[in-house]
């Protein structure tokens, strides 16, 4: 039923009054609400940054054509974790480095392609210190006329390194190609889901695997979420907490479901330390890295190529490292020339000596890296593919690289 | 399930807006209590559930039978009814090979209506004891074999064979149902209240189930007395905003205390504990001091849940911890710690033994009495049984003294009064301690290592104290304020701003320093 309107001058400004008062309670209403919304954010942001301060470690990515992430062209950002503050600088082909680079390769030039997550983008570390800097520059120092392509972007596992590979990588024609590989791997290709083994044939399963993508890119368009992104510790508190679920989540979602990978009911369990190590040999999920790998292997010889894996270990303590490879089955291992730091490692280990850091999210110190490029630089360079760029070492220009070291 | 779990944030979000629905007709907010309550309690395993409705039906009989009451044969099958639907309920959720539950309860049944035509043929006078003795021997008999059956048993063919006589060792496998100790004695209390005249009991077993099982208390107290919580059953309560906020206030501070305190010391005390063989001095006093500060968080802590689930709820649970590490006697130290429990023993055990009325002698007598099996409520060990041996001779010697008299006279706010208190405090937190460590320490053996060790030097170092310093001393900061200002619920007091930031950072704590994996309630033993 529709009551009559007012129609009396006193009816008429009482209506308007009531409404007015009305309207000013709501809207003082909606302004505590804000006020107390922005108090308790403050609070907490402070007590965040006094109990448990957070390594601030924004994610510059977005989507590229091909399907998956990539670092944003020309992005310039920092990360700051208790250990270090270090400037990232995105070249315009979403590499990290202060230059691009032609399709064309120089003639008499050696171009060694790296696919990593965040350890190969060098997370934690100046350009200069970076696995790609270091390793061109030790090459350059051996006599080849190299340069190092860092196609790496953080959170890729391998089906993602094999899709940047095939989609981009292949076409800045590369003599060597190297896959990072890391215990987060086998669950990355999980996740993604970009491939699938189906009656032990490995298939395109997605064409796209963009998470948080689009509401990244949405809220990049504004100048204030890029301000509390690069430095509130309570942003960073609520994104790792929520990644981490969301990654978890996907992982859960997108195994394998019984049967359909034609293994073992055994396969089926997620590899677990409990596990024994044959039974996480032959779970789905590693069986999934692994045809990855030797996919990836295949193909980048078939191409002319040659084709390494760089294993990162895990740190237990700052003495003590894990190998990560041997998940992978011996059987892949055997054909996969793999290039492990564990060895240097232990052997560099002391008390005092970080490899690892320990504060922020982990990643390899520039020792660390300097070890690693060690190993990497003592794999590669008996390959032949090397040979056709060795020249008397006087003839070789150091590469000039820019330190983001404030 | 428990409170810290997610499956019971999944439980009480779900169980929430439905209580919310009903709430306003007490019928049926008491019938998904009683559901929920089931669910709650039989997560964990659900043919203890039977164990819930034996005490449940033969308490809402025996109650009105011990009141006086005629309990006519409607009582009787609405106890035989809600006994059968439980277990039938319960064995739906177990395995095939439980089934021969089913016919041991019928025959539990039959057995108790022998008792019932016992009673009614009895004279009038007699029947009301006779229905109290049917709730302690169901009681009583429940909580000895499910609790102490394998040690008494141990501890008779040990004696045996000390003595020379050489006879089998007959060990049952049980498994101890979580709460029995709890819902046992609150089952005796509303029945004891009943005979002895000071609860009117009711004719509604939906009531009283929902009562028995009320899932925020059942396994772990505090230990309610049917005059405070049973008229709460049979009306409706009270939900509105303010009750609902300082209730989850209330929780989350309970939350705090066991995940954040509780569960963080408790490595420090499980460390030496477990071996105490070759600790330092150092370590073994930070693990006493850590397993003080747990038991404390721990129990109260899961209190302080309880009563804020039951005031979210609209219902008030009693206070069962009053700051008991500021206790300056013993005595005063069990007005303060677990006191639904140690009220109780006082009500229905110490007085009932004759309390102080029949001279010195017999009341510390009677205090030893109540203090040992105090001690053995906790558990079925001889360590238990020392524990309460040596509160029950700590707290005779303070009374022989007439401590708490002299306390009494001494005024604090003077410098001799500071000292007076501050040194009685420190002595009786002294002896509580060393009490921990009877009740702590896995045997005899270990509790020597550990006096022994504490007997030592070394290990004195900030290392070994601060784990235990940096949780604690926030918590003495906040009890010392509960302290001066006479307010338990600190989340609940000072303008709105203050509480909101309060809540807030006990929030943000629970996130950032809740301990990783959690342990579980230590009184879930009990």
């Amino acid at each position: 039923m529709i009551s009559e309107p007012r129609t009396t001058a006193a009816g008429s400004h009482e209506s308007r009054f009531w409404t007015a008062s009305r309207s000013r309670s709501i809207a003082l209403w909606l302004l505590k609400v804000l006020a107390l919304v922005i108090y308790s954010l403050v609070v907490a942001e402070l007590f965040i940054r006094l109990f448990d301060p957070q390594a601030l470690v924004p994610r510059y990515v977005t989507g590229t054509p091909w399907g998956i992430r990539g670092n944003i062209p020309n992005a310039r950002y920092w990360h700051q974790t208790p250990e270090v503050k270090v400037q990232y600088r995105i070249n315009s082909q979403g590499m990290r480095a202060d230059r691009d680079y032609p399709l064309q390769k120089p003639a008499g030039t050696c171009r060694i392609a790296l696919f990593g997550d965040s350890f190969f983008v060098g997370y934690e570390l100046d350009l200069k210190d970076t696995f790609a800097t270091q390793l061109e520059q030790q090459l350059r120092a051996e006599g080849f006329n190299a340069e190092v392509l860092n196609f790496s972007v953080s959170g890729f596992g391998t089906a993602e390194m094999l899709r940047q590979y095939e989609k981009v990588g292949r076409t800045f024609d590369p003599d060597i190609v190297l896959f990072e590989w890391h215990s987060t791997d086998p669950d990355d290709n999980v996740r993604s889901s970009l491939y699938r083994l189906q009656n032990g044939t490995l298939r395109t399963y997605r064409n796209r695997y963009l998470p948080g993508v689009p509401v990244q890119d949405f809220l990049m368009k504004s100048s204030l979420y890029r301000v509390i992104a690069d430095n509130s510790h309570l942003y960073a508190f609520i994104r790792e907490r929520v990644a981490g679920s969301v990654k978890r989540l996907l992982v859960k979602l997108r195994r394998v479901p019984r049967g359909t990978a034609g293994t073992a009911v055994a396969d089926e369990a997620p590899p677990t330390d409990q596990l024994s190590v044959q039974a996480r040999w032959s779970s789905p999920d590693i069986k999934l890295s692994a045809a990855l790998l030797t996919h990836a292997e295949d193909l980048v010889r078939a191409e002319d190529r040659d084709f390494y894996v760089v294993e990162i270990p895990a740190r237990t303590s700052r003495t003590q490292f894990r190998s990560t490879i041997t998940v992978l089955p011996p059987d892949t291992r055997e054909h996969l020339k793999i290039i492990s730091p564990l060895a240097a490692f232990a052997d560099a280990a002391r008390p005092d000596l970080k490899l690892y850091y320990e504060r922020g999210h982990g990643h390899l110190t520039p020792t660390g890296v300097r070890l690693l490029t060690a190993e990497g630089l003592r794999a590669i360079e008996g390959s032949p593919q090397l040979a056709r760029c060795s020249v008397p070492a006087a003839a070789v220009a150091p590469e000039r690289h820019g330190s983001g070291k404030t | 399930m428990l409170f810290n779990s997610g499956i019971f944030a999944l439980f009480f979000a779900l169980f929430f807006p439905l209580y919310f629905l009903v709430r306003k007709s007490v019928f049926w907010r008491n019938v998904l209590l009683i559901v929920a309550s089931y669910i709650f309690y039989g997560w964990w395993d659900p043919r203890f559930l039977i164990l819930v409705a034996i005490s449940t039906s033969v308490d809402y009989m025996a109650a009105l039978g011990a009141a006086g009451k005629p309990v006519f044969l409607i009582d009787r099958l609405k106890s035989a009814a809600f006994l059968l639907a439980v277990t039938v309920g319960s064995l739906i959720f177990a395995s095939a090979k439980d089934l021969w539950l089913l016919p041991l309860v019928a025959a539990g049944m039959m057995v108790a209506g022998l008792w019932l035509k016992v009673i009614d043929r009895s004279p009038p006078e007699r029947q009301r004891r006779y229905w109290l003795y049917l709730s302690l021997v169901t009681n009583l008999g429940i909580l000895g074999f499910f609790k102490y059956f394998n040690f008494f048993v141990g501890s008779v063919t040990a004696a045996l064979s000390s003595l020379g006589i050489e006879v089998r060792e007959i060990s049952l496998s049980i498994i101890l149902p979580v709460g029995l100790s709890f819902y046992t004695f609150q089952a005796i209390s509303r029945t004891m209240d009943s005979y002895r005249g000071r609860f009117d009991p009711a004719r509604s077993i939906v009531n009283y189930a929902a009562y028995h099982a009320f899932f925020p208390q059942l396994v772990a107290g505090p230990i309610e007395r049917a005059a405070h919580l049973m008229p709460q059953f049979e009306s409706m309560r009270p939900l509105n905003r303010d009750l609902i906020t300082t209730g989850a206030l209330l929780f989350a501070w309970g939350l705090y205390q066991k995940m954040v305190i509780a569960d963080n010391v408790a490595p420090i005390a499980n460390a030496v504990f477990a071996d105490p063989t070759g600790q330092t001095a150092g370590m073994t006093l930070a693990a006493v001091l850590a397993f003080t500060v747990q038991i404390y968080c721990d129990f109260c802590g899961y209190s302080n849940m309880a009563r804020g689930l039951a005031r979210c709820l609209g219902f008030d649970l009693v206070v069962n911890f009053n700051l008991p590490y500021f206790a300056r006697t013993p005595s005063e130290f069990w007005q303060r710690w677990h006191i639904s429990l140690s009220s109780w023993l006082r009500d229905y055990l110490y007085i009932s033994l004759g309390g102080n009325r029949h001279g010195q002698l017999m009341m510390y007598r009677n205090l030893m009495v109540t203090m040992l099996l105090g001690g053995l409520w906790h558990g079925a060990a001889w360590t238990f049984v020392a524990w309460g041996a040596f509160h029950g001779v700590i707290q005779v010697v303070y009374r022989a003294l007439h401590v708490d008299q002299l306390l009494e006279r001494v005024r604090f706010w003077t410098p001799a009064g500071l000292l007076v208190h501050l040194s009685s405090w420190a002595v009786t937190i002294a002896l509580v301690m060393v009490g921990w460590i009877l009740f702590r320490a896995r045997s005899f053996e270990d509790a020597t290592q550990v006096f022994s060790n504490l007997l030592g030097t070394s290990g004195y170092s900030w290392d070994a104290f601060w784990p235990v310093f940096a949780y604690a001393a926030p918590l003495a900061l906040v009890e010392i304020y509960q302290r001066m200002s006479g307010r338990l619920e600190v989340l609940n007091v000072g303008p709105y701003l203050v509480r909101h930031t309060a809540a807030l950072c006990v929030l943000l704590t629970l996130i950032i320093f809740s301990a990783p994996g959690g342990q579980e309630f230590i009184y879930f033993d009990f």
